[in-house]
């Protein structure tokens, strides 16, 4: 097949999954609404979540057009040329600069369009599953997983249609890097917002609510309750939908830059550099096919059922790879690669399930060393958190080496053989996401059926989903990140190539005074990112407190059910929150990387990118598991376990749990971005920074 | 409007209020201004009842609607040693009040005469509020309690709860702890140990338990002795509380 072929094939089966996306997106609307009550509620939700995507696009949209332009200009440039010449020369491709930044406005608006998406069918789906789990499990599970595969099938539909149309019409790679910074852009606010508006919202509502007035869960007295719900759809529909759009498109694209040059011996030297859009196309194909078979059984256990469309996505996946690379006759490394990149997805997706789950050690460990009081707790929290960070890490090291070395060993580059695996990683998105989103549409059924007093029978179904829900959530974040960790190290591998193809290679000696300095400022971003985050949330939490007590004193029959509290200040409150403490978290992702290779050079920015990106994985994997795993150990003791709900194991798992929000939700998960978005920064500007670098100059 | 009494458990008192039963344990618990809050426990009381020890009809005559027409919360007609002073023959339903003021209704029945063997524990509710273990059943507990013929102290009411012990009623060295109303599991096993190795029926596990305890923590029920006359109200079990006081039960939980 020709390469227009390929990509006709990819584009075909991206309209396909948009298709199918529209097609659920439909079928769920058609489903019952149920009854005033309930709608009332999932509308204070509907508004809520609109209103706060309204202001996040349209901050964006600015940014993005201020940016776009900034980078039509830049690169419409020869700069390398133009330092030598000591006036501005044009591009030798006079088009460059109008199609990345063209390519970096569609990256962004693919991004918002899949996350819109999601977040409209999530917000409509949370009250149908609610409703339908009057009828039973199955039918309340098919609502909460179909609207959530909305989100996993526009996603990788609109990224692959994208990447695969600019690609047909430049032919240049590097051009979709572009769109990858686009979508990485999108997802670093996204993630990050979304972040600190749920847990600004959540830990609010649990502190005033819950400790001080005694109101449980989804109380509708609780003036915070509605953007707590709110915060769910955000952080984790639109907000992770973002994070792994971004790693998916960013794992193409390295893997496609990666591939110039590999096939210039054989018949079609073009075919490696699209063969990671045809994975992802079969991705596609097997995700389409998989999600068919998602069902609870007659055993009731709807974990079980998401995690076998995830298995069962793997195993179709890896059938048509292989068929692909056998009957094309192509290379067999990256057949390897690609199955290692997928087998090692889904074992850390399985470790990271050990370490959140109240039915294995760590959970437990946590939750009976909270008889100890709250230090303890933490204590036990952070040890497990660090220690959970090993597996994956091995686990990374493995995919690393084994791609690498098969890759070599059948005549290819290596480095194409690591971006080949991030590939496979991130083939099973779909259902992966899907799963993910299926997690917060039962957590607002829940909440629903709750406030709008549909029963215990409905609200107990609604928990059995609930709990599965939690653990796909758990498996989504330990695969984002190591899909994350694997992508930046092809990314890293690409920014080496465009300096290579700029005449400067990559010097990684960290006798380099400069390097070494890289590496260190590099190691230093992840923390100092995490901290503002999470600064942000307390920050934004106090605000919220201060307002829940206000709405107490001012209207003293909310807490009697006789008046209603103003939902929408909490909404207000969070989303002018988490908007304006983005500023500085995107300095740090845009400027930093920028300011350090202008200043110290390319080199030093290579150290930089490393070390961002050794501390970020592992600060990422550690934060995301240990805030799991006091979260879960907290649901243990409320399961009725050393003492139950109000003891004082209780209250120093709440205090764990409560540490451990902005650590799971808001810092942990963000910092994939972050590292996604700096590798994507230096490889795009890499041509600018090597012809305007200070430390090139001294050279 | 009708005028009601209530005698508050925590704290001992008894109280005139036009709310109905459960207008007032939202009330009691929560307050107007969300300026008095906490778990509550009432009973309510034949409005007809009158002892020479209460000021009641005076109380009853403060108790009328304020000048915009809204009904009388509180009027308190006596506070302290009020329940030595009521019969239980005058004791009504016994309401359960969360810490956001949810209410759930007890009805008062006799008691059982049958009990699970074992060891017991205890949450005195009035007149004072110790955490006792005893191997004396509640009718037993009750009498040893209030019979001048049983101890040197004889009760002229007594206020309790019989709560969860788990596996330590019949294992206290190894039996499961689970869920249970005291947080030193160690403690609490050797005091079990202790009434049951050596010459004492009852010991005293805190001096000062908080009467706030986890209502699941009720394992019988609560008994409301008078002299020697015992009122029983069982505590409902999960299934019925679930269907019957579902937002009731959420709060419990808390």
């Amino acid at each position: 097949m020709s390469i227009d072929m390929w990509l006709f094939f990819a584009i075909g089966l991206g309209v396909v999954s948009l298709g199918f996306a529209l097609y659920l997106y439909a079928w769920v609307n058609r489903q019952d609404a149920g009854g005033a009550r309930g709608q009332q509620i999932a509308g204070y939700i509907q508004d809520g979540a609109r209103a706060y995507l309204a202001k996040l696009y349209g901050t964006l949209a600015v940014l993005v057009v201020v940016l776009g332009v900034l980078i039509a200009l830049i690169f419409s440039l020869d700069m390398l040329e133009s330092v030598k010449a000591h006036q501005l020369v044009g591009c030798k491709k006079p088009l460059e600069g109008v199609w990345t930044a063209l390519a970096f406005v569609a990256g962004s608006a693919c991004s918002g369009l899949a996350g819109y998406l999601g977040m409209s069918i999530a917000v409509r789906a949370n009250l149908r599953a609610a409703v339908a789990a009057k009828v039973g499990l199955n039918p309340a599970f098919k609502v909460a997983f179909y609207a959530g595969a909305v989100l996993g099938m526009a996603m990788v539909g609109t990224a692959v249609i994208g990447i695969s149309v600019i690609y047909l019409f430049t032919r240049d790679p590097e051009i979709i890097l572009g769109f990858s910074l686009g979508a990485s852009a999108m997802a670093l606010l996204a993630k990050a917002g979304g972040g600190i508006f749920t847990k600004t919202a959540d830990i609010a509502a649990d502190l005033v609510g819950k400790v001080e007035a005694g109101i449980p869960e989804d109380d509708p007295r609780n003036p915070a309750v509605i953007a707590d719900n709110v915060g769910d759809n955000v952080g984790d529909v639109a907000g992770m939908g973002a994070d792994i759009f971004d790693s998916y498109v960013a794992s193409a694209v390295a893997a496609m830059i990666l591939g110039v040059g590999v096939g210039r011996d054989t018949a079609n030297p073009e075919f490696y550099v699209v063969f990671p859009l045809v994975l992802c196309a079969v991705g596609m194909l097997a995700s389409f096919i998989g999600i068919q078979f998602v069902r609870v059984g007659k055993n009731g256990k709807p974990g079980a059922a998401l995690n076998s469309g995830t298995v069962i996505t793997c195993v179709i996946f890896g059938v048509l790879a292989t068929l692909l690379v056998l009957a094309g006759g192509y290379n067999l490394g990256v057949l390897i690669a690609t199955i290692s990149g997928l087998v090692i997805a889904v074992l850390i997706g399985f470790c990271t399930d050990y370490f959140t789950n109240d039915e294995r050690r760590p959970v437990q460990q946590v939750a009976a060393m909270s008889k100890s009081g709250s230090a303890i707790t933490i204590i036990t929290g952070l040890s497990y958190g660090l220690i959970s960070v090993v597996p994956s890490m091995i686990g990374i090291v493995i995919a690393t080496l084994v791609s690498y070395f098969s890759a070599e060993a059948f005549g290819i580059s290596g480095i194409y053989g690591i971006g080949i695996a991030a590939v496979g990683m991130l083939s099973i998105t779909s259902v992966i996401v899907s799963a993910d989103a299926y997690g917060p549409i039962v957590d607002n059924a829940k909440g629903i059926a709750e406030m709008s007093n549909m029963g215990h029978e409905v609200v107990e179904r609604c928990d059995t989903l609930d709990s599965a829900g939690n653990t796909a959530k758990a498996i989504t974040k330990g695969f984002a990140i190591s899909a994350a960790a694997l992508t930046v190290l092809a990314l890293f591998a690409a920014y080496g190539e465009v300096l290579q193809g700029l005449g400067l290679p990559l010097k990684m000696d960290l006798q380099s005074p400069l390097v070494l300095g890289g590496v260190l400022l590099g190691a230093t971003c992840p923390p100092v990112f995490s901290a503002l985050l999470m600064l942000a949330v307390t920050k934004n939490a106090f605000l919220m407190i201060e307002e829940i007590r206000a709405q107490f004193r001012a209207k003293p029959g909310i807490l009697k059910g006789t008046e209603i509290p103003d939902y929408a200040r909490c909404v207000s409150i969070a989303s002018a929150g988490a908007l304006s403490s983005l500023a500085l978290p995107a300095v740090i992702a845009v400027i930093i990387p920028l300011a350090v290779g202008l200043l110290l050079g390319t080199d030093a920015l290579g150290g930089f990118l490393g070390g961002s990106i050794f501390t970020g994985v592992i600060f990422a994997m550690f934060m995301s598991n240990a805030g799991g795993l006091w979260d879960n150990g907290k649901k243990f003791i409320e399961a009725g376990h050393h003492g139950g709900p109000g003891s004082d194991a209780h209250k120093a798992a709440v205090v764990g749990d409560t540490v451990g929000d902005p650590f799971k939700d808001t810092a942990g998960p963000s910092i994939n971005t972050l590292i996604t978005v700096m590798s994507l920064v230096s490889s795009l500007f890499a041509p600018v920074i090597a012809a305007l670098s200070l430390a090139n100059f001294i050279k | 409007m009708d005028t009601h009494l209530y005698l508050s458990l925590v704290p001992e008192a008894l109280i005139a209020s036009m709310l109905d039963p459960e207008a007032f344990g939202t009330y009691y618990a929560v307050g107007t201004m969300k300026k008095a809050h906490g778990q509550a426990m009432f009973v309510e009381v034949d409005p007809a009842f009158r002892d020479p020890f209460f000021r009641i009809d005076d109380g009853m005559k403060r108790c009328v609607p304020h000048a915009n027409g809204n009904p009388k919360r509180s009027v308190y007609i006596s506070v302290y040693r009020v329940a030595e002073h009521v019969p239980v023959s005058a004791l009504g339903s016994l309401y359960l009040v969360t810490h956001d003021g949810r209410v759930a209704e007890l009805k008062k029945e006799t008691p059982p005469v049958d009990h699970a063997a074992g060891l017991y524990l205890y949450q005195e509710i009035c007149p004072v509020n110790p955490l006792v273990a005893s191997t004396k059943n509640p009718i037993q507990f009750h009498r040893f309690m209030s019979e001048p013929s049983e101890s040197v102290f004889a009760l002229p009411a007594l206020y309790f709860a019989e709560l969860k012990l788990g596996g330590l009623a019949v294992d206290p060295e190894r039996g499961d702890g689970g869920e249970l109303p005291y947080g030193n599991l160690d403690h609490l096993r050797q005091c079990l140990v202790d009434i049951r190795t050596k010459q004492i029926s009852t010991k005293m596990v805190d001096r000062n338990h908080p009467v706030a305890f986890p209502y699941r923590t009720v394992q019988t029920g609560f008994y409301f002795g008078h002299g020697q006359e015992l009122a029983f109200y069982p505590m409902p079990a999960k299934d019925e509380l679930l269907s019957r006081y579902y937002a009731w039960w959420r709060s419990a939980q808390m």
